[in-house]
């Protein structure tokens, strides 16, 4: 690896020999700035070789929107965006084309102003701060970050002041949420009319509760935003602040952002040096539920007889001993879980003119993350009570250093650009955990009230990866009608074995631009049409922690020695000293066309990627193994699709438009291989492995694995027993006739009578936006749907099990189906295909006559999360189904209600 | 000039990367908050901690299939639950868990058992670990000559064997690894009488080094592997010899305890003179039986003259968990104790039978190990369930499956065994009470047994043990101290490898059927994890699997 270091430098050597002849002999054309940029490129789009979309403002989405990638979501082919819950802090789960790697370093690179982060640095910035969205998903252009850009890269602009202009602007918006469908499970009054019935003892505390709505609450949501901005000719600012208050639908639930972003800009002699400095910060605040299954399904499955308060004698909530599973519903809204997270970046820019075609930029940015986490169970729910408080910590240092080279020479165009980077975070933090305390007046606060604490609840850890980078790009365009770009970066990165820390990712991509061609000026209504293909190499490290390559000890435990109590260390986990790049190759190709004066555009992508070297924390045997996972680079893994997207403008006049937008993700995934060599042995992963399972009463173990992972399947099937129908059980009761797939009888054991049953990631994603202005009113609509995938029903799984009846309650209709089983087969198994009219919108501009300060002001009133349309029968379909986790594809008794957002909005510009 | 500007900075930019690139050491890691394993056996105290104090926090665990006994789906239910002495049943929307309990009663655990399967990681994990302890203290004694280090060789050593015997017992025929680096195509498995003789000759060349001292007592040696401890295991591996040198245990055939010899001492003898010396060793500690039962069971127990290896127990030093009566107790009896409950465990109808109970002959300790009909709080008033009638616990309703029936909550007698510790905390489940693993009462028990087969008269033994709590006086035949075994150590583990010596693990019993072809014994071993042979080709199943 040293080599590729060494040629590296020696490649840009040469360069800085041989350049600087060719430009002092060529003609100064004055080049066009800062259309699009591009990674670390800025360019015009006609000389982009790769996919590049751009987002701007006024295609972004115009609903309630917490998080900027919610201003995208459905906008963006390959681009999925799922809210992993629906709480209001909830992070979304977000994949560009698919899950790639095995490792959790899935998620994009997140980039604002030049500034790396990962999707928690969103929270740091108010979505109307935003200018652009750039996503970069092929090889070809996420090459530029190497092993960072492995899953694709968002790169997100800030709003800058404008030469010249002074302005100040306001947004605001109130809204309502408000929770409109919950499970229907029996009221307290049908739960006494059947078990008196069927002669059953209840425990029947006289009240007729409906838990799913008490645990309920309207939620207000207001934002604010002020921005302000002005500029001269040799400087520019912005400045803003926002504060977005949110309630959630299910009680003490609630979100407080603070946020704040600065943006300048100096030129100085002479323009001969141009700084930007920016900064941007924020203080989230939210309280959370701190287990959603427990309480959804205490909610939905407590005994409905039991009172909405506590009993007053006691002054407790009262217990329902043979609900082992659950809390009283209410007793969990007490559980605080707080969180505050504090997130400050800085960010400074200068860049030298040095001559008309060469650009030095030094770029240095420093990101603090600090989230306090608090958290109190009161005796009802967690026996003696416990309090948690933990500190988690990142700072993030990254510095590069960019020479740039730009020429335009007949009809030759180069853009050549060097750069080296190098970046150090530094992870901190602890927790500690106390119990044991007699009441639950001080919880947190002070952690003496809980008078112990156990040996396992405290730690501390820091960890200090560090990345080192060197990359080249070239990028030339012949005549407008021939673009070629290559890319080589160099990366190297502690977390990796001493032989194994660098790697090297070249791309190269190259595009033709038909409708430049003589022989097509005939056909005029072709306005634009381009066709690209490009191959490239991506590292991927993000997924693992530091010195898993390092023999290392920690404390185990605790261990009489004398007649103290001493604690030991011990090796806690396997160690892999070869730990290497987990590469990802790719091929891309696309076409776009824009047609009768661009009122049509299409455009259409392939790509076909193969991770190699999966990082993986893989099963293996023990023995030779001490512990059963291995974090080795084996295995391979092929994820191709096609994405389409249409424009179109059908009417455009003065006083109308209507514009159409849609796009259609078509995605495949398969795990081609889990076994390879490692230090001269075979090894390989387990045939079967499980992903995720059901949980509750019942489900402990057992065979309730529901999604697998298996060679030769798209990551996450449903792997389950075939159910023939209901069977009689001989006394009123039904159960699940399981088929016999395999012949020898039924066994519900791994590779024997099960089969694969469908798969949890939907094959086809579509997005669409629908607008249309009259004069100053204009409606939007956003529909968005996913298919081909399924949806393994749990909660009626556990809810329709007459079973579980008096102690859990049952669904509406289990009496009537009268299931007394509780095994997991496919029959539970459904269609999860949807269409979900995310959000409407109805906007008026009001017209503005004779104002002297005023420019614009709009008024808007949205409402999220229409309707949905589907087959399947649980609450929503709209579940996890793109992160590969213990929730992927398994809706189980852990739903928020279904709720709708009304929002009216006010935007003013002076 | 700008010319200039330009190379210059181009010079700088190589100049910079060059040295970044350079500069290994910021790309070499350098961990704190953990210590490079070189560092951590530096000198001898160190060793002693980080090579022999450490595994002992293995002992004991806090999650499924961890620890020898104390949590649950591991060793001790694989041993219990798979018996005619207790029983999980299915309880309306609790304890199905997917089929795992019942799957355990039948006999069809299946071959991909994820219980079973953790349940070996667990035990080749201590073993890896251990055998790099070893690894440590040799390379240790290269350079050092403390005159410690034989005892703790010896000390991890038999600690070791101990692991290889819980795992021959379980699963018969496994790889023998005795080194921590060790390529995965140079393990293979080792016969079952391969790994029964590698246990003894370990415990018996460590034995003579480990300290002769009490294990079960606070103090130096507290939850060491001494030499009682030694003793103890090679007189069960002596006694259970025919078992474990039977390398074709479906084929009918048994090796006859008589014809196998071992070397005590010097001495030649077989199978059950072995077991009988070692009892006799244990016995020369000073081990007796203690007055009151109850006392081995107690909240604070180390001053048990009769437990000889307990796993400590804490509530604030030690992550060990005993989860047994917090699984097995009625929720609303827990809640009445302060504590937590799962409505689970309960004594099978065989287990009744055997402890006569609700008869006149009704055994003593049946009051000692378990609840039955009405229970009462701490404070004598009695346990209600939460419609304020009285909870009664029904010994004699326990089914596989009781779902949906009038005593689905109720049915079955529950485990009381240990003490109530009422200031436990994580519902029950972190108490002082140590766990038993071995105690004297077994060694005067092993005795009369290894005498009984060796053609003598084994009765003195046995009415020790049955005098101390009050039972009348019994004559050991083989039939009797199989039963008075399941009335000693109800809840205590031993219940499957008994019932294999006695040959009655296979039996027809109660809501059990004998599955087809077990008779040839196939099921007395668990089968080698599927999942673990899948990644170590060439090694074959265990017949019948």
């Amino acid at each position: 690896m040293k080599r590729i270091r060494d040629l590296f430098c020696l490649s840009l050597l040469l360069v800085a020999v041989g350049l600087p002849a060719v430009a002092q002999t060529k003609l100064h054309v004055p080049l066009p700035d800062s259309i699009t940029t591009v990674g670390y490129a800025t360019g015009l789009r006609k000389n982009l070789s790769g996919l590049v979309e751009r987002i701007t403002e006024n295609q972004m989405n115009k609903d309630q929107i917490t998080n900027p990638l919610d201003a995208i979501r459905g906008r963006v082919p390959g681009l999925t965006i799922l809210k992993g819950s629906n709480g209001p802090a909830a992070l979304d789960a977000v994949r560009l084309r698919g899950t790639t790697s095995l490792t959790t370093g899935n998620d994009p690179l997140i980039i604002v102003d030049g500034v790396f982060g990962d999707l928690s640095m969103l929270t740091s910035i108010y979505p109307a701060d935003i200018e652009s969205f750039v996503i970069l998903k092929d090889a070809s252009e996420t090459a530029q970050y190497g092993s960072r850009g492995a899953s694709g890269v968002i790169e997100i602009t800030t709003k800058k002041g404008v030469s010249g202009r002074t302005s100040v602007n306001y947004n605001g918006s109130f809204g309502i949420a408000s929770s409109y469908k919950t499970v229907r499970m029996l009221n307290g009054n049908e739960f006494r009319t059947l078990a008196q019935e069927r002669g059953i003892s209840i425990l029947d505390m006289g009240n007729n509760t409906d838990f799913q709505k008490e645990i309920e609450q309207t939620g207000l949501q207001h934002n604010h935003h002020i921005a302000f901005s002005g500029g001269t000719n040799t400087s520019n600012y912005r400045v803003s602040l926002a504060l977005m208050n949110r309630e959630g639908v299910i009680v003490n639930e609630k979100l407080q952002n603070f946020t704040s972003n600065m943006n300048m800009t100096q030129y100085v002699f002479d323009n001969f040096l141009k700084c930007d400095l920016g900064m941007f910060g924020s203080v989230q605040k939210e309280r959370n539920l701190v287990n959603l299954h427990k309480v959804f399904y205490s909610a939905a499955s407590y005994n409905p007889t039991f009172p909405n308060h506590k009993n007053p004698e006691t002054g407790n909530w009262d217990g329902y001993a043979y609900a082992s599973q659950l809390s009283h519903p209410l007793a969990w809204m007490d559980v605080k879980d707080k969180n505050a997270t504090s997130h400050i970046s800085t960010h400074a820019r200068l860049t030298f003119n040095l001559a008309e075609a060469w650009k030095l930029t030094f770029f240095g940015s420093y990101t603090y993350n600090v989230v306090e986490n608090a958290q109190y169970l009161p005796v009802a729910v967690w026996a003696q009570g416990q309090a948690y408080r933990g500190d988690k910590k990142m700072e993030s240092l990254l510095g590069n250093l960019m020479l740039s080279y730009k020429k335009e020479w007949r009809k030759h165009f180069f853009d050549v650009l060097g750069l080296a980077e190098i970046q150090k975070d530094k992870y901190s933090g602890f927790y500690t955990t106390v119990t044991n305390f007699s009441n639950d007046k001080l919880g947190y606060d002070n952690l003496q009230g809980g008078a112990i604490r156990p040996w396992d609840g405290t730690n501390s850890y820091y960890e200090d990866p560090r990345l080192v980078s060197f990359m080249g790009r070239v990028n030339y365009t012949y005549d407008d009608r021939y673009i070629l770009t290559v890319n080589a970066r160099g990366d190297a990165s502690s977390k990796f074995g001493s032989n194994h820390k660098w790697g090297f990712f070249p791309a190269v991509s190259v595009a033709w631009v038909v409708s430049k061609e003589k022989f097509m000026e005939k056909l005029s209504f072709i306005d634009n049409l381009k066709i690209r293909a490009g191959y490239g190499l991506a590292g991927n490290q993000n997924g693992i922690d530091s010195y898993t390559t390092l023999n290392l000890m920690r404390p185990n435990g605790i261990a009489p020695v004398g007649s103290t109590p001493v604690v030991t260390m011990d090796k806690l986990r396997n160690t892999n000293p070869d730990l290497k790049w987990e590469v990802k190759q790719t091929f891309n190709a696309g076409i776009e066309v824009a047609l009768l004066g661009n009122r049509l555009l299409l455009t259409a992508n392939y790509y076909n990627s193969k991770t190699k070297d999966m990082l993986y924390l893989y099963n293996v045997s023990v023995p030779p193994f001490t512990y059963n996972t291995l974090l080795a680079n084996i295995g391979s893994m092929r994820n191709y699709g096609t994405e389409l997207s249409i424009g179109i403008t059908p009417l455009k006049t003065k006083d109308m438009e209507l514009n159409i937008n849609a796009n259609l993700t078509f995605q495949q995934n398969k795990l081609l291989s889990l076994d390879g060599n490692y230090q001269g042995e075979h090894i390989s992963a387990t045939e079967y492995k499980s992903l995720a399972g059901l949980d509750g009463a019942g489900f402990h173990g057992g065979y309730n694995h529901i999604v697998y992972q298996i060679v030769g399947q798209p990551l996450g099937v449903f792997y389950l027993p075939h159910c023939t129908g209901l069977v009689s059980d001989g006394n009123g009761g039904y159960t699940y006739q399981i088929a016999d797939l395999n012949g020898g009888g039924v066994s519900l054991e791994d590779g024997e009578d099960r089969y694969v049953a469908g798969q949890a990631v939907p094959k086809t994603i579509l997005g669409s936006n629908i607008s249309f202005r009259y004069k100053d009113f204009d409606i939007s609509l956003q529909i968005n749907g996913a298919f081909g995938h399924k949806v393994y029903n749990g909660t009626s799984l556990t809810y329709m099990n007459m079973n579980s009846f008096p102690d859990y309650n049952v669904m509406k209709k289990a009496p009537a189906q009268n299931i007394k089983d509780q095994t997991a087969t496919d029959y539970w198994l459904e269609d999860g295909d949807y269409i979900n009219f995310d959000y409407v919108t109805l906007g008026w501009n009001v017209p503005l006559k004779n104002t002297r300060y005023l420019q614009s002001l709009r008024l808007s009133l949205t409402v999220n999360n229409l309707a949905t349309i589907s087959g399947y029968s649980g609450l929503t379909p709209m579940i996890n189904s793109s992160s590969v986790n213990a929730t992927l594809g398994i809706d189980d008794k852990r739903n928020y209600p279904l709720y709708r957002i009304y929002t009216i909005g006010l935007s003013v510009n002076f | 000039m700008k010319r200039n500007s330009i190379f210059c900075s181009f010079c700088i930019l190589v100049a910079l990367c060059w040295g970044m690139a350079s500069c290994d050491g910021f790309l070499k890691e350098k961990s704190r908050d953990a210590l490079p394993e070189e560092e951590g056996y530096s000198n001898i105290s160190e060793l002693y901690l980080n090579a022999v104090a450490s595994l002992y926090n293995y002992i004991g665990g806090n999650a499924d299939s961890q620890g020898l006994q104390g949590t649950g789906r591991g060793i001790y239910d694989l041993n219990t639950f798979t018996t005619d002495e207790a029983i999980m049943p299915t309880r309306g929307g609790d304890w199905y868990d997917g089929g795992f309990w019942q799957g355990l009663f039948l006999h069809k655990w299946g071959v991909n058992n994820d219980a079973i399967q953790a349940t070996w990681e667990y035990l080749y994990k201590v073993i890896m670990l251990s055998n790099n302890s070893l690894e440590h203290i040799e390379t240790y004694a290269l350079t050092h000559s403390d005159a410690e280090l034989p005892g703790y060789r010896a000390e991890v050593r038999a600690f070791r064997a101990m692991y290889y015997y819980y795992l021959m017992d379980l699963f018969g025929r496994i790889p023998l690894v005795l080194h921590s680096n060790v390529a995965s195509k140079d393990i293979v498995l080792s016969e079952r009488k391969n790994v029964f003789d590698f246990v003894v000759r370990e415990l018996q060349e460590a034995s003579p080094l480990l300290p002769a001292q009490f294990s079960n007592r606070s103090g130096n040696y507290y939850g060491r592997l001494t030499r009682p401890v030694a003793y103890f295991l090679l007189a069960k591996l002596a006694l259970n010899a025919e078992i474990y040198t039977d390398n074709n245990w479906t084929d009918g055939v048994r090796p006859d305890g008589k014809n196998i010899f071992f070397e005590v001492d010097g001495t030649t003898l077989n199978a059950w003179q072995t077991a009988e010396t070692y009892c006799d060793k244990i016995t020369a500690f000073g081990y007796r039986l203690e007055p009151d039962y109850t006392a081995n069971f107690a909240v604070y127990n180390e001053s048990s003259v009769e437990n000889i290896f307990t796993i400590p127990m804490s509530k604030t030093l030690y992550a060990n968990q005993m989860q047994y009566l917090f699984r097995s107790r009625h929720y609303n009896h827990a809640k009445a104790l302060g504590l937590s409950g799962e409505n689970g465990s309960s004594a099978t109808i065989e287990a009744l039978q055997t402890f006569g109970y609700d008869t006149d002959l009704q055994d003593p300790r049946f009051d000692f190990c378990y609840y039955a009909g009405i229970v009462y709080d701490l404070k004598g008033n009695v346990v209600k369930l939460d419609d304020g009638t009285v909870l009664v616990y029904e010994p004699w309703k326990v089914k596989l499956d009781i779902s949906d029936e009038p005593y689905e909550k109720t049915a079955g007698a529950r485990m009381k065994k240990y003490e109530i510790d009422d200031k436990a905390m994580k519902d029950g489940k972190l108490m002082e009470n140590d766990i038993v693993l071995f105690r004297y009462a077994d060694v005067l028990l092993m005795k009369s047994e290894a005498k009984v087969r060796d053609g003598r008269d084994g009765d003195e033994e046995l009415n020790q043990v049955r005098t101390r709590v009050g039972a009348p006086e019994r004559v050991a035949t083989l039939e009797n101290l199989l039963a008075e075994r399941q009335l000693e150590f109800a809840w205590e583990g031993w219940r499957r490898q008994d019932l294999i010596r006695f040959r009655q693990f296979t039996r027809t019993y109660s809501s059990r059927p004998q599955l087809p072809d077990e008779e040839n014994g196939y099921t007395t071993v668990f089968p080698i994890p599927e999942k673990i042979r899948q990644m170590n080709l060439g090694w074959e199943q265990h017949p019948g699997y």
